[in-house]
């Protein structure tokens, strides 16, 4: 069971032109800038390559790819090297941005391209369900973020007031 | 060693500053264990028949 596999076989399934383009989200791409959290899965967000024709993108040729090289199917899941991964269409301007912004990690020579953790803590804002809270906490708490980029990024994608709100529940009083 | 319950959540804050300032190779290694961990855990917990420990809140997904 290993991470570092799943990247590999995302980086040749790329390679190999089944996809544009790929950043890890959830906690997976969190853990690149912050400590582990136990997780179950892997989130994958993909910028899916239409074929000529074809109106809604399908992630067929993903699952086709993958199940060829050993992945099982189980629900929404592909399991590749023993963790279940699921594949994401970016389903908002925010998401989009942050696919297209990605940003590429070497992970023992292997190129990783993983959300930015700017982009990270504003889609946990944004998601907003208490891990997402945590997730965002941690953070803060880490000191890992571009203070003027995530600024940007919540005025861009109208967040001001969503941060606000967060800011008084968890941040009063903190120096 | 003393119950000042500030510096416990001080050092807590250190140690996962240092965890986090760890490789990124040897933090998605830990991932591998965390989520073995995890299924043994809720393996265990559904022969007893009791519910799983993880909560949302620790940051576990399904």
């Amino acid at each position: 069971m290993s991470i570092a596999r799943v990247i590999r076989l995302i980086n040749q399934m790329q390679t190999d032109g089944v996809v544009e383009r790929y950043a890890i989200g959830g906690a997976v791409g969190a853990t690149f800038y912050l400590e582990p959290v136990a997780t179950l899965d892997v989130d994958i967000f993909v910028a899916f390559r239409q074929q000529p024709g074809e109106i809604i993108t399908s992630p067929s040729p993903i699952f086709d790819y993958l199940t060829a090289r050993g992945g099982i199917i189980e629900g929404e899941y592909i399991v590749i090297a023993g963790w279940p991964v699921q594949f994401l269409p970016p389903t908002s301007p925010l998401v989009e941005e942050a696919l297209a912004k990605a940003v590429t990690v070497e992970v023992e020579g292997t190129p990783a391209q993983v959300f930015t953790a700017e982009h990270l803590a504003a889609i946990a804002l944004q998601t907003g369900r208490a891990k997402d809270h945590a997730r965002l906490l941690q953070f803060i708490e880490a000191a890992v973020l571009d203070t003027r980029r995530f600024q940007a990024l919540l005025q861009r994608h109208g967040l001001v007031e969503r941060w606000q709100a967060f800011e008084r529940k968890f941040l009063q009083g903190e120096s | 060693m003393t119950f000042d319950l500030q510096r416990i959540i001080e050092s807590k804050r250190a140690w996962r500053r240092a965890l986090a300032q760890r490789p990124v190779s040897e933090k998605l290694a830990m991932l591998d264990a965390l989520r073995d961990r995890t299924r043994a855990i809720r393996a265990a917990a559904s022969r007893l028949n009791v519910s799983s420990p993880a909560r949302p809140e620790d940051g576990i997904k399904r």
